[in-house]
């Protein structure tokens, strides 16, 4: 019998102009086991933000089974029932079209007031648990996410491998949020902490790009098809473009983006799991430790175009004010919480290459930023122009062959190539070859926790990052990184005017290559 | 399929033993291994045609009640062997049925049945497993079967997970005796499964009383009749019992390449204006077939008009949202080498009449059996897709894992309401008969 709010019922069925009615609760997805989700920081943002809503949507889709808790942790005195109301007032929206489907989820909600630094915590915790386990048949499978801040990472999981939780290598797991270590050295010194708590396939290093449908395209684009794999190297691609464009400024989340900055934020972990996946070579098999190890490997062979003077591949930016007289934009240094004279880069522009024999000599350019013109993710290869030219171009000049891979908005790719124009003469013109996810598919994509939660606790570590991947990328930007302590004046942060698409400098980067960043 | 067996040999006990020798095998548990907590696994596992199979000397193998590739083979051969027509699904009860009337046959051969575990299953750690194997003898007294079990010991140094098995073997009727020794057995704190592998419809009063809620079902509506298998499916759903058809399952393919057909935002209009179904099953086990198509018609929200028989089809009338009608033929039609179970479906052929537009036809043909029939009728005329559905790969223990796995307390709300239009269908016709 359908109850409201789940997968049947006419509900859904009106969305159907949108959905294709056929495929509405037709996913041949894994059901995960009977879990217990222990979120550490459960009063914070991200848990009813993302974490809450993703459980919410896997039970949904009946991939949570009955048998599931949540027990979330985190200093405040709260109750079993406190939890559930405030995680209830957050998801309003989202419980008011399925109440009852909620009445049963919440059930399944939990609290435990824990303060990781203190043992006993720990000794009540563990007590809980196995209630818990007990209470809601969770046979044992628990799911620790470290939903804390970064400087809690080492210690919290120390805290649990000392009370004896992580010690079940099978039934037991622990997520770790970005970002993983600040540096090369922190990142080092936080692997060997968290692998001293458990074994890597224990742990599971969160990167959320890597739970975007279309990122995980990448991989299936690739080495599904057989047509661009031989394409996809130096002979052919002359270079590559990776886009992560956001149009919203610094929000609420200065006092951390004045740590990191645009490099910590967005390239050392999005954009370098993009590049990893788009440079990486075919996996002998689709196994999470084949797909790790090409990721590792091609990391481990990219390097800054000028490793000796990062300085002339790496454009810093920091958007100024902008906008219109009606909707006015407000200059990184004028956002709550940011110093007046603030150098950190909203924006950062690199120039990498990878030493090996599919992409020896191939440009990767790789950029970022806030109050950019467009809200984009995107991979774009260029490929080289034909070797002889026998037509006009009907625009003046031939454009390259591209073909973009669009993680975000309009998911899809896109291919542009040359076709005779119309008309009595023989003259090109470029045109573009599109495929959308919407409109080839008859369903939404999920967010991407949904996809990462479920994978971290049926224990698949295909999409998250293994000690060696992260290492490696920071490695990779740690040249920027000294650099931008021992001599910051090499590394300006350029002005750029809110809305548009980063500083001129920028620009000049790919002009010196005789390229052009795109503009789509 | 790896079936595992248990570690130790079962211990044969007088039933009214058996409760305390379970009570004391985990109030005592030798140091290093843990009772699990995980769910309880009943199952009804009657195996009759195995074990006729095996009494009649055609399947030189012991009697596991798991659905093997030689007693697919053995149950070919013996259709062959005792003049059935070519089209009976080697799985069906019909030759069951049949090898029932023969005489003689007094093969001796071992009854593993509930002894062998698939891996896949014991992986899960199922806290108990409680087998009843019904004999082919009515006649014979019970006997109660007990072993610790144990998963392989992995890398967790929390020592290996153990639950126990019980095997109840002898007649229906002693089994019947005996079943109130079953709940005490059965923890209410963990979940419950009854895994009924036999035909619905056939014991009905075990069935009744293994098979009360909260316990969770799971039945497979290919290994009976048609009309107890839906309306028994039907009516516990209804009741809010958590059921898992196996048959439903082995639907996947169909319903995902239909899906697919109209995925592309440019036919998904047309699906507002099908005019015609046409769906062909093997044999005359009409269960996958009324599934399939109650499916379909309940997502488009298509009400039921009419059926009737019409030659070797079922007639449905449906109507649209828009009130115009929809014609649904079911078809049986007999194949020489069916499947192992009965009425898996063979093709669809899915007609659109957009008005002011090209007619549009979805032609699904089943991977090994192709669909001539349903590529009649001047397709050629009409935009068409025409796709092969794969045949849905792993054992059905495989399925049965999946369900096990990641279990739910309530009915998948797809089957849910496919059920209950399915059951309207079946008595549509019913109906017309009379």
């Amino acid at each position: 019998m359908a109850k409201e709010g789940q997968i049947d019922g006419s509900n859904v069925f009106m969305a159907a102009t949108l959905t294709n009615p056929l495929r509405v609760g037709l996913r041949q997805e894994r059901v995960i086991p009977p879990q217990c989700l222990i979120i550490f920081g459960a009063s914070g943002d991200l848990t009813h933000r993302k974490l809450i809503p993703a459980m919410f949507a896997l039970f949904l889709q009946r991939r949570l089974s009955s048998e599931f808790a949540v027990l979330g942790c985190a200093r405040r005195p709260w109750s079993d029932e406190v939890f559930r109301q405030t995680m209830a007032e957050r998801l309003q929206p989202t419980i008011a079209t399925h109440p009852h489907a909620w009445e049963q989820f919440s059930q399944g909600l939990f609290y435990e007031p824990v303060d990781l630094q203190q043992p006993e915590h720990l000794v009540r915790l563990a007590q809980r648990l196995e209630q818990v386990d007990r209470q809601r048949a969770t046979r044992g499978e628990r799911t620790f996410y470290l939903s804390v801040s970064p400087a809690f990472y080492g210690s919290g999981a120390r805290a649990l491998a000392g009370a004896g939780l992580l010690a079940d290598r099978q039934r037991s797991r622990l997520v770790i949020e970005k970002p993983f270590g600040t540096d090369y050295a922190s990142a080092q010194q936080l692997n060997r902490v968290v692998k001293s708590c458990g074994q890597e396939n224990q742990l599971f290093r969160i990167d959320h790009y890597l739970g975007k449908e279309t990122v995980q395209n990448i991989m299936v684009l690739r080495f599904a098809n057989s047509i661009f794999e031989p394409l996809w190297n130096r002979n052919h691609i002359s270079s590559v473009q990776i886009t992560a464009a956001e149009t919203v400024g610094v929000e609420q989340r200065a006092s951390y983006y004045e740590q990191s900055g645009a490099l910590k934020d967005m390239v050392q972990n999005h954009l370098t799991q993009m590049l990893a996946l788009t440079a990486m070579e075919p996996p002998g098999r689709f196994e999470p430790e084949s797909i790790r190890n090409e990721k590792a490997k091609v990391l481990q062979a990219a390097h800054l175009a000028h490793p000796e003077q990062p300085w002339t591949c790496c454009v810093r930016g920091q958007y100024g004010s902008g906008g219109t007289a009606k909707n006015p934009l407000a200059s990184y240094r004028h956002e709550p919480g940011v110093a007046p004279d603030s150098t950190t880069e909203t924006y950062v522009a690199i120039k990498l290459f990878i030493d090996n024999w599919r992409w020896q000599g191939v440009p990767f350019y790789l950029r970022t930023g806030k109050h950019l013109a467009k809200r984009l993710s995107e991979v774009a290869l260029t490929f080289r122009d034909a070797p002889v030219r026998l037509f006009d171009a009907a625009a003046g000049g031939v454009s390259a062959n591209q073909f973009v891979i669009r993680i975000q908005p309009n998911e899809g790719a896109m291919f542009r190539f040359e076709v005779k124009a119309p008309g009595s003469g023989m003259r090109s013109r470029p045109i573009s070859m599109n495929f959308s996810y919407d409109e080839s598919f008859g369903e939404p994509s999920d967010e991407g926790y949904v996809r990462l939660l479920a994978d971290a606790m049926l224990g698949d570590p295909t999409l998250f990052t293994r000690s060696d991947e992260v290492e490696a990328a920071w490695r990779l930007y740690t040249p920027i990184l000294e650099g931008l302590k021992q001599s910051p004046e090499r590394f300006p942060v350029h002005p750029y005017e809110a809305g548009t698409w980063g500083p001129a400098e920028s620009d000049e980067l790919l002009a010196r290559d005789g390229l052009l960043w795109r503009r789509p | 399929m790896v079936p595992q067996f248990t570690l130790q040999a079962p211990l044969k006990l007088p039933p009214h033993a058996v409760t305390d020798h379970l009570k004391q095998l985990w109030e005592q548990p030798e140091e290093g291994y843990n009772g699990s907590a995980t769910f309880t696994l009943v199952v009804w596992e009657p195996a009759w045609l195995e074990q006729h199979l095996a009494r009649l000397g055609l399947l030189q193998d012991a009697v596991m009640g798991m659905q093997r590739p030689c007693l697919v083979d053995a149950a070919r051969r013996a259709i062959g062997a005792y003049g059935l027509p070519s089209a009976t699904a080697p799985l069906s009860s019909t030759l069951a049925q049949v090898l029932a009337t023969q005489p003689g046959g007094n093969s001796s051969y071992d009854d593993l049945r509930g002894q062998a575990v698939d891996n896949s299953i014991s992986e899960l750690q199922p806290h108990r497993m409680i087998t009843l194997a019904p004999t082919i003898n009515g006649d014979q007294p019970l006997d109660a079967l007990v072993a610790a079990y144990c998963s392989l010991p992995g890398d967790s140094p929390g020592g290996s997970v153990c639950g126990d098995v019980l095997v109840l073997r002898g007649g229906a009727a002693s089994i019947a005796t005996e079943l109130d020794m079953l709940p005490p057995l059965i923890p209410s704190q963990l979940p419950c499964w009854v895994l009924w592998e036999g035909a619905l419809g056939e014991h009905t009063d075990i069935f009744e009383r293994l098979a009360a809620p909260p316990r969770r079902l799971i039945v497979d509506t290919a290994l009976g009749d048609t009309g107890p298998s839906l309306r028994i499916l039907a009516r516990r759903i209804a009741a809010g019992q958590a059921v898992s058809d196996l048959n439903w399952y082995r639907l996947g393919g169909w319903r995902e390449s239909l899906a697919m057909a109209f995925d592309a935002q440019d036919r998904r209009a047309a699906l507002g204006h099908v005019a015609q179904v046409d769906i062909d099953v093997e044999g005359d086990q009409l269960c996958q077939g009324l599934l399939l198509a109650a499916w379909i018609a309940s997502r488009l929200q298509w009400s039921l008009q009419t059926g009737h028989r019409q030659q070797d089809s079922s007639v449905y009338h449906f109507q649209r949202t828009d009130g115009v009608m929809v014609d649904l033929r079911l078809a049986s039609v007999p194949v020489g080498f069916p499947k192992p179970h009965a009425g898996s479906i063979l093709g669809l052929r899915l007609l659109c009449k957009p008005p002011g537009s090209r007619e549009f036809c979805v032609v699904l043909c089943g991977e090994a059996s192709g669909c001539m029939r349903l590529e009649g009728g001047d397709i050629s005329s009409r935009d068409l897709v025409e796709e092969i559905v794969p045949l849905i790969q792993g054992s059905l223990e495989a399925q049965e894992t999946r369900v096990l796995a990641g279990g739910h307390d309530t009915t998948n709300p797809l089957l849910a309401t496919t059920a209950q239009l399915a059951h309207q269908m079946l008595t549509a016709m019913d109906a017309s008969k009379t």
